[in-house]
This record gives C-alpha cells, structure tokens and sequence, in this order.
C-alpha cells in the first residue's frame, strides 16, 4: 500500500512539472497544445544520452536544454511570426512524436543503470516538483517579473504602453515553460520509468495540459491536481488495490483518460465557469502586434 | 530591411489564390523532403538514392503499388475525417480512436455473425459486408459524437478529449483482441480473428472496393461545403461563430455533427485498413502503427486547407511515401520509423510555412529623398 | 525634466507635424503648444487628424516630418517609454488597464521604480496621498473590472501621475462618463492645472466642456490646424463652424409622427446575467409598437448589450418574457425569431455582424440560408442570391468594385451600410439596433439614421440603443434611460429635456414619468 503511495507521487511530480511549465507559458499567453511533444524530445534525448554516456546529469541538462529549445521554436512560431498557437503546438507534438520515434528507436529497452536513489523513500523530483511551485507561486504573484508576465498574458498592449517588452517577456515564458517540460519528460523516462519505448509517454502530456485548465492558472490547485491524477494512473496499473478481479487489466488503463474527460465537463458548469472565465489569462492563445 | 537599392518590407496579405496556396504547399513538402534527406545522410544512405528508391517501389513497382494505394484510400480517409470538423473550426485528432472503434463495431458485425469460429463458414457477402461497414460507420459516428457532444453543449477542448478517447480507444482494442478477449485470433499471438473468405471483399488489381467509397466521398464532401444549406452553416462557423451564431447557426448542432461525420469517415478508414486491404483481414498486433499513421490525415487536411478534393493526390504523394519508406528501411538499412520522421519534419514545416499565407516580401526601390520646397 | 516649472512656462512645442499614409495626410504640419497650467483642447471631427498627432505626441507613431520640443529641448520618441521618461503621460478612451488586476498592481505596472520584489505599501502610502490631493477616493485592492468607467480613468490617470507626469494627455476624457463623473473629472483637472500641469484634452464632440474648461482650444480639421482660439472668446456654434466648415444644425429634422399601432414586442419583468456572472438585466419591463422608434439611452456597460442579446436570442433571460407580437418566445432560438420577423443590428460589426473572411454575396447569406426561396432541397440558388446582392449594394449605395470581394476590405461605414441591407431587406417586423452609428463618419451617420426613420414609416416598431443623446433625442418616439439594468423611467421624445435624461442615464434623479 506504501508503495502504491509512492509511486502515485512520483507519477504526480512528472505531471506537476510538466504542468507547471505550461502554466507558466500560459500565464505569459502563449498557448501550446504540444506539451506532449516538448517531454517527448526531454524523455527522449535525455535518455539516449544518459545511455551513452552513462550520467544522469548529462541526461538531465541535456533535456532541459532541448526542452528551452523546442519551446523557443514554438515562440518564434507563435510570437515573432504570429501564427496559430493551437496549429504550432500540433505541430511541435507531431515533430516531437515522429522524430523521437525515429531517433529513439535503436534505443528501445531498459536504461540499463543504476536507478536514482530515493530521498525518504520518495523520488527526488518530487520535492524539486513542490519547490517549483513554490518559487513559481512566489514569483508570480509577489514580484515585478512575475506582474510583468501576468500583464503580457492579460493585455498585452496596456503592457507594452507601460513600458514592457511584450516580446522578450514572452519569449522568457516560452523558454522557461519548455525546460520544464523538457524536465519533466526527462524525469519519466530517467526515473519514473526507465525503460524507452515508441510513445511511451502515453498521453501524459495531453493530460498535463488538461491539468493546466483545471487548475485555473494557480500552481497550487495544480499540485493538488497532479497527484490526484499520479494516483489515479497508478490505480489503473494495480487495480487489485480496489476492486479486484473486475474487468480486463486494459479497461482499467482506460480509467485515467476517462477521468480526465470527466474533469473537463465538470469545468463547464456554473461554478467553475465563471471563475475559470475570471482566471483565465486575457490574451491567452492570440498573437500581439505591435500597434 | 534594406538590401542594394531596395527595401524588403512584409505587407500583410488580405487573401492568396488557390495557385499561391498550392505552390506554398509544394515548396513545404519539398523542403520536408530534403530535411529527412539529412536523416538518410546521417544514416549512411545516400538521399538521392533513398528517394528514388522509395518513389519506385511506392508508385512504379507492381506490388508497391496496390500497397500505396491501399494506403492511400486509408489516409484519405483520416484526411476527411479531419477535415469535416476543421472546416467548422474544430481540431478532430481523434481519427485514430474513431477508427480502432470503426475496426471493433465491423469485427462486432462478423463476430455476430458466426465469422470467428468458423473460418470457412460460407458467409453472405451481400448481407455481412455492409452490415460490416454500417457497423464501422456506426461505432465511428459514436465516438465522434462524444468530443463533439461535450464541445457543443459545454465547449469543452476537443484536442483534449479527442487524444483521450484515442488512447480509450486504444486499450478498448487491447482488451477485445489480446489476452483471451472476445475478438481474439486462435494463433494465440494477441491479434483478432481473422475474417473468414466468404466475407473477404473482392478485389480490382488488389485494390478492395472501398476506393469508391473514398473517391466518392471526395466529391461529396466538396459538393456539400460549396454548394449546400448545411455546408454554408458549417464554414460560417468554422470562421466567425460568434457571427454564426448570430446569423442562427447552432454551435451545438454544428459541433456534433461534424464530429459524428468525421467520426463516420473514420470509422471506414478502419473497415477499410482492417477487413478489406489484401493480406489483412483482421485486427493485427501492431494496430498501432496504423492508428498513428492516421496523423498523416491532419497533414493532408492542412495543406489541402481543407478542399477534399485536393486531398487526394495528397494521400497518394504521402502513401507512397510511407509505403516506400517501410521498404527502405529494410533494403536500404534505415532506422525503424523513418516515415514517423518523415511525418514530423513535414508537420513543423507547415506550420512554419503558415507565415507565407499571412505575409507576402515586398520588393521595393527605395525612392531618392524629395526636396521639400 | 526640470524641477522648477512656472505657471506660464512653455512646456511641450511641435513644429510642423507631418504624417502622411498611403492616400491620405494625417497631419499637415500642424504646431502646437502648451504651458504649464494651462488647458488647451484640441478639437476636432472623425478623421480630422487628432488620432495620428496624439498618437505622435505620445510616440506611438513617428511623424514624417516635424520637430517635438519637452522642457525646452528637441526630442524624438522612439517609444511611448521615451514620452513618459519626458513626464508625458496618456489617458486612453478605451481604458489601457489590465482588467484582471488590482489598482494599485495596474499604477505599477512598469514603473522603473517598482523593485524586484513588489513594495505595494509604500507605493499604496504614496498613491493614496495623490488621491487625496486630488479628491480621489478608490480602493487600491480592488481589481479593475469591478470598476466604474469613471473610476477606470481615475487610475489612469494616478497610474500617468505617480509616473511623474507633468504633461497629461486626454483622449476623449469624457465620452464615456455619466454627467456627474464628468463633474468631478473637470474639478481634478482645475486641481491639477494649479499644480502647474499642462493638460491636453482631445475632444470630438462635447463642445460645452470644451467651452467650461480649457483656456485655449485649436481646431483640426482634414488634418491642418484651422484656426487657434482664446476660449473666452469662442461660442459652441462658433467653434463647430470651425470644425466642420459650415454652419451646423444641432438637432435633426423632426420626422413627421407616424401613426403608432400595436405593440410588436412586449418585455416583462426581465433579468439576465452578463458573463461575469452579475446580474445586469433588473426586471426590466416595456412594449414597443408598431411606427415607433424606442430609444433606449445609456452609458456603456449598464446593461444594453445585455438585453439586446436577450431579445436576439443570443443570452438567456434569468427571468421574465418577451413576446413579439403576442407570441412568447422567450425560449425560443435566435433562429426562430429571424425567421418571425425580427431583425438584429449588433454593435460590433466585424465581430459578429459579419463574417470578414467571406465575400459580399456570402455575408448577404447570414440572413438568407435559412429562407426557403433561396435553396432546394438543401442546396442554395447562388444566382438568386447574388442578383439580390448586387441589387442591394447599389440601393444602399455601399462602395465596392464587386460583390466578391471579402467583407474585411470594406470600410466601417460601407460595412454597416451592407449590413443594413442585409437586416432591412428582410422587413423586419421589430428591429433592433445596438450602437448603429458608432465609429462612422457624418455621413454614414446620416445615412443610417435616416434608414431608421424610414423602417418606422414602413410600421416596423425600432428598438434605438444608443450612448449618443443627441441620436436618442433626435430620433425617438419615447426614450428610457437605462442605469445599472434598469429603465430610470420611460419619457416622450417630443417634451424630453436633455439635462433630465443625462441625469437619468447617471442614476441621479428617481425613476421618471411612465408611459
């Protein structure tokens, strides 16, 4: 039963990270659809090169830097070219989901080294997760950088008008929001699960981005979602813990997914519209053009 | 930005003819082409040798060929179900739980029908096959009706719930045909039953019927967005539902609908690709891979912009492409999955590519200062 | 900037101003100038050029010729950020706040002495001292959107002030304030200008506070400065001349009554909610009839949109019906009530009065798909829809080469005029038109005007929703005042005095005469 504790936590801190990292994009109103595919790049390259040079940092720098990178590309996409946000973000999935299958394929198997040692019996990421949120908390509700992030989410041009670089300050969001991600993948296939197989992050992205919704934008309502779901994804691998015997062990990994369609709908009803209409960033999801 | 005696500026376009949207395509497509060409370099293949290797197998080699095509009509397939919704400005990337459920809702057909315990049961083919496609169309119209139900009626994001109902679609699949499910194939190796000869579609040239159905489909779908009362509705709500809506269109019924067609669609691609392409007949083990390739119906809706007739020739450009790829991979000793990256790389330069339909470079010479008098 | 400035120094001076865009010049070298402490209005139509120069004085937009003069020393803006470092600050007609944050987040916001870490107290200590000079009194804590439009130009102006403005640029201060808002606004200003302020008020329209306020007014007009003027000697009808060129008519011809017939739309007791959840329909109860035109005059954001969508059909009602021509279809779509006669003018014409991306003939459609005559068996008859296209953009007389071109390249009037067309031609039984005239030229104004006039002389019962008094005054039959989701009383046109609606509109006097 601890056990199945633990790994619902350390499930929970991919999504938290990954989550967060979106939050933070959004927050500056960048949309990006493709979270699934910034943690692929993460998971991906962190693991090949973890596997080939045998250390974990390398692995993990690695990915967080592809993961900035990627999200730079999606900035230039969505903020310096001004496309369709929801189209760049299918876009960075795509390209995340065909290049990772086709540079990780001769990797397929197990990492092959010894796994990270557990701090309190829990993952270590999983108290980077909470310290994330944290600083993330911090920054942007008590200090000038994190005003200055709101407002380029809200209204961009009020911000521009006070003397704000809409641009650098987006672009800042995007980055920062992609070495999460990249982060948070890497962490999957490093720690979590550190086995690489062709889309093997299962959706968890798609799910991190439903996270951000239900979350309304505040990192703590975020964790409290991340592990909500860690849990519930453990569950449909063990489903003995609860009801045993009962349907397929297929039908239970359907479970998290069903929840997660269930979680939007309730997002739909009076009392969370209204505040989710209230708390969700103005200027989300359109471009800025300099008047 | 100033270059000799000319000034380069971007002006924004107000509209682009079919030619400059067709001729922007190409030069993507190419420059995907020559991208992955890198990826043939870094392998050890020479492109050049790579490309024609796969465009002769893909379109000039007699058995390539039928496989391209067969391809061909499932990507055209996903194309449409993709379009369908995207003309009404919504995201359907759920064509590859539509069409796992397309594939499960025809088997369910032939299952009830006896077709899995007896492999040579003499089965009527003019009973069983349409009720085999009614069955797909039907599963598939179901699961399409859900993201577009939950978007219509509490607009809920459909990218959300469709990719979920892709990976519940996936694992529906799992259970049905591996591990003692009901569909499962007596070779014991996690696959569907396959389906019994009686009940196997006749073939042209090993091209099964359903090309028809895709053709067909074609000219339909791009009658009905030109010419009728509902398509009108729809592309009014695909480019201003606020003004739809106050034009009185219904979001709601515009969402389902174009959510269950695609649906629909989706659910043939997996009659099709299942029950009806030579070698097949059932639901494989690696069904996967045919799933994720139904992504490649969202690069065909895109660049066609949405015209279902100009998504043919690319279904075919892409078939044969993947079709050729698989085969490289093997003679040519390329990775597994080069088509994959083939499909990504082709993705990002779209979306890049999106720039040249909002601005167009503006060459002008730069007038000599006037003096004021 | 200078520390010691006296009353009557020079503070701001531009030479020569010249901007020109492709097919027209904004600004034709105009010169200006104002001192510290004085008031000096820039007046002028849609169009005459007030935009572009304050856009410029703002740096917002580089002129093409010109010089711009702070304190004494030649300038060049490269960026609003290098006018309000020279102490220039900017109130904006549309309110450039961030809704979703709080006043004091919004006065902040960017200012180079904010820190790292937000220091609200001491801020809040300072700000709240300016408040007090100025007779101010606002809850720094409270987020934005909660506020009045009066209170929101309050906080751009601290928000200008705590930035160290000593040149404050107005644009269209008063436009969107009720009577008393504007009272207050005016005595801050007086304050202000004895604190040797320079204030620089842009101004359409509202010529009687241009006449109780400033000191100096210049007048634009198709972008050159006409004529310059001391206040105390201009008169409102000497400074209209000036702005437009010829002798104006302040009210427009009374148009012979028409008989009233039935009542074609009955409201009872009905309440909406708006989409931030807040009652904004009170129980709100009329009838319009027949040959009428019911003006329905209010400030922006007291619930007209609210209850024009009601009526659409595009916003359920809380509570309460609504009946046209005795038939409840309080539940019914907004479908239905097209196809029973109603007829809907929305206020914002290119977000949803039309479809940008689709052509002229494919706009007309929006109200046509649904007409039986103009489809078989579910596929439209495109020539039948095109011929009524072309015959309807020659009637209205809307400026295009041919009817295929999209409706994002026509312009606001010709936009309106299409739309127009569309609703009219359908002979509405009740039209409702929200914000018909805003943002168009006097031309166009005159043209939809007199399309209202003519739907009353065709019997159809007008719902008029208008911020514009003079509009309201001039072309209703009855008028209500609207005020925070209520009517304030519902008067005759013809006896209707303009400072009692004006003061109805701002909730100042009780509920009035019913009719």
């Amino acid at each position: 039963m601890f056990d199945f504790f633990v790994r619902s936590l350390d499930a929970s801190t991919i999504f938290t990270i990954a989550a967060l990292g979106e939050l933070i994009g959004q927050r500056s109103g960048i949309l990006n659809v493709g979270v699934e595919g910034v943690m692929l790049f993460g998971a991906t390259i962190g693991f090949i090169v973890a596997k080939t040079t045998g250390s974990y940092l390398l692995g993990f720098l690695v990915a967080i830097a592809i993961g900035g990178l990627i999200g730079l590309l999606h900035g230039f996409f969505s903020i310096t070219l001004g496309g369709d946000q929801v189209v760049n973000g299918m876009g960075i999935w795509i390209l995340g989901f065909g290049l990772t299958a086709y540079i990780g394929y001769p990797y397929t198997g197990p990492l092959g080294m010894d796994r990270i040692p557990d701090v309190l019996g829990l993952s270590p990421f999983f108290f980077v997760g909470i310290a994330l949120i944290m600083i993330a908390w911090f920054v942007l509700s008590k200090t000038n950088l994190g005003l200055k992030i709101r407002s380029v989410g809200e209204n961009p041009s009020v911000a521009e008008v006070s003397g704000i670089n809409v641009t650098k300050t987006r672009y800042l969001g995007v980055v920062t929001s992609g070495m999460f991600m990249g982060l948070a993948g890497a962490i999957y296939s490093l720690d979590y699960n550190p086995v690489w197989n062709y889309n093997f992050l299962m959706g968890w992205g798609f799910i991190a981005l439903a996270l951000v919704f239900f979350s309304m934008w505040n990192p703590f309502i975020l964790l409290g979602g991340s592990i909500l779901f860690g849990s519930l994804w453990q569950l449909s691998l063990n489903p003995e813990l609860v009801l045993p015997g009962v349907l397929s062990r297929y039908i239970w990994r359907t479970v998290p997914f069903a929840i997660t369609i269930g979680v939007l709908v309730l997002m739909s009803t009076k009392w969370f519209s209204s505040r989710w209409g209230a708390a969700k960033p103005e200027a989300l999801g359109q471009p800025y053009e300099k008047e | 930005m100033k270059l000799g005696g000319y000034e380069v500026k971007l002006e924004k376009k107000v509209s682009f003819t079919g030619w400059q949207a067709a001729l922007i395509s190409i030069l993507a497509i190419l420059f995907a082409l020559l991208l992955v060409g890198f990826i043939f370099l870094q392998a050890g293949v020479n492109p050049v040798i790579g490309y024609k290797e796969i465009f002769s197998y893909g379109f000039l080699n007699a058995f390539g060929l039928p496989l391209t095509i067969n391809r061909a009509i499932f990507l055209l397939l996903c194309a449409f179900a993709f379009i369908v919704p995207m003309r009404a400005g919504l995201w359907n990337i759920g064509m590859a739980g539509q069409l796992y459920a397309g594939a499960l809702g025809a088997f369910a057909v032939a299952f009830a029908f006896g077709a899995k315990g007896a492999q040579h049961s003499e089965l009527s083919p003019g009973i069983v096959i349409p009720a085999m496609i009614a069955g797909a169309a039907v599963a598939g119209m179901v699961v399409g009706a859900i993201p577009g139900l939950l978007k219509g009626r509490f607009n809920t994001n459909e990218i959300v719930v469709t990719m979920m109902i892709n990976f519940i679609a996936f694992w529906l699949v799992a259970h049905m045909i591996k591990e003692g499910g009901p569909f499962m194939g007596s070779g014991g190796e996690g696959e569907g039953f396959k389906l019994p000869e009686s009940i196997q579609p006749l073939l042209f040239e090993g091209i099964p019927f359903t090309i028809w159905i895709a053709l067909g489909l074609a000219v339909l779908l791009y009658f009905v967005f030109a010419k009728t009362k509902i398509g009108y509705q729809i592309r009014a709500f695909g480019l201003n539902p606020l003004a739809a809506r106050y034009a009185g269109i219904s979001p709601f019924k515009i969402s389902l609908l174009v959510f269950m067609v695609g649906g629909i669609i989706a659910g043939l691609a997996g009659y099709h690709y299942f029950a009806t392409v030579p070698g097949v007949y059932k639901i494989t083990k690696n069904y996967g891979d045919f799933g994720d390739l139904a992504f490649y119906g969202i690069i065909c809706g895109l660049i066609s912009q949405g015209n279902p007739l100009a998504a043919i020739p690319l279904a075919l450009l892409f078939g044969g492409l993947t079709n050729g790829g698989r085969f490289v991979q093997g003679k040519l000793q390329l990775g597994f999955g080069i088509d994959y990256a083939l499909l990504g790389v082709l993705m990002i330069i779209l979306v890049a590519f999106q720039f040249f339909f909002r601005y167009k470079i503006v060459w002008k010479q730069i007038e000599k200062e006037k003096k004021d008098v | 900037m200078p520390t010691e400035i006296k009353r009557g120094d020079t503070v701001l001076v531009a030479k020569g101003i010249t901007k020109r865009y492709p097919g027209l010049v904004a600004n034709d070298h105009i010169d200006f100038e104002i001192k510290a402490g004085e008031i000096h209005a820039i007046l002028g139509e849609n169009g005459a050029g007030k935009t572009t120069l304050m856009k410029i004085l703002f740096g917002l937009v580089q002129p093409d010729e010109g010089e711009i003069y702070v304190f004494g020393r030649k300038v060049h803006f490269r960026s609003p950020l290098d006018a309000i470092d020279l102490g220039i600050g900017m109130v904006h007609q549309n309110r450039k706040l961030i809704h979703a944050h709080s006043v004091i987040e919004n006065i902040m916001l960017g200012h180079p002495n904010a820190g790292n870490i937000l220091n609200l107290k001491r801020a809040a200590e300072e700000i709240t001292e300016l408040c007090d000079r100025y007779g101010y009194k606002l809850d720094l804590k409270a987020k934005v959107w909660h506020l009045s439009e009066g209170e929101k130009q309050v906080v751009e102006i601290l928000k200008a002030l705590y930035r160290g403005a000593k040149i404050l640029i107005l644009d269209e201060p008063t436009s969107a304030l009720a009577p008393p808002e504007t009272e207050k606004l005016l005595a801050s200003i007086q304050i202000m200008t004895g604190d040797e302020l320079a204030i620089v008020p842009f101004i359409t329209h509202k010529l009687p506070i241009v006449l109780s306020v400033s000191h100096r007014v210049t007048v634009l007009r198709r972008g050159k400065v006409i004529s310059r003027i001391n206040t105390a000697d201009a008169t409102e009808n000497s400074l209209a001349k000036e702005m437009v060129g010829r002798e104006v008519i302040f009210r427009l011809e009374r148009v012979a009554d028409v008989e009233k017939g039935k009542p074609i739309l009955q409201v009872e007791n009905l309440s909406a909610f708006n989409d931030k959840g807040f009652l904004a329909l009170k129980g709100v109860s009329f009838s319009a009839h027949e040959g009428e035109i019911f003006g329905i005059a209010g400030v922006s954001g007291n619930g007209q949109q609210v209850l024009a969508e009601v009526l659409a059909g595009l916003r359920k009602a809380a509570g309460g019906k609504v009946l046209i021509d005795g038939i409840d279809i309080t539940n019914s779509t907004s479908l239905q009530r097209w196809q029973n006669g109603m007829g809907y003018i929305p206020s914002e014409q290119r977000a949803v009065g039309s479809i940008g991306d689709f052509s002229l003939v494919e706009n007309m459609l929006m109200n046509y798909y649904f007409d039986a005559g103009f489809s078989k068996w579910g596929i439209m008859d495109s020539k039948k829809i095109r011929s009524l296209t072309e015959e309807l953009i020659s009637e209205y007389g809307v400026a295009t080469p041919n009817p295929d071109v999209s409706a994002k390249s026509l312009s606001g009037g010709n936009l309106q005029k299409l739309i127009l067309a569309r609703v009219l031609s359908r002979k509405p039984r009740l039209l409702i038109v929200n914000l018909p005239t805003q943002g168009l030229d006097v031309g166009a104004t005159e043209f939809v005007q007199n399309k209202l006039l003519e739907a009353k002389k065709a019997r159809a019962g007008v719902l008029l929703i208008s911020e514009d008094l003079d509009e309201i005054m001039s072309l209703s039959d009855r008028i209500a005042p609207i005020y925070e989701g209520e009517f304030m009383g519902i008067i005759p046109g013809k006896s209707a005095e303009r400072e009692i609606v004006g003061a109805l509109m701002a909730g100042l006097q009780q509920k009035a005469v019913e009719i």
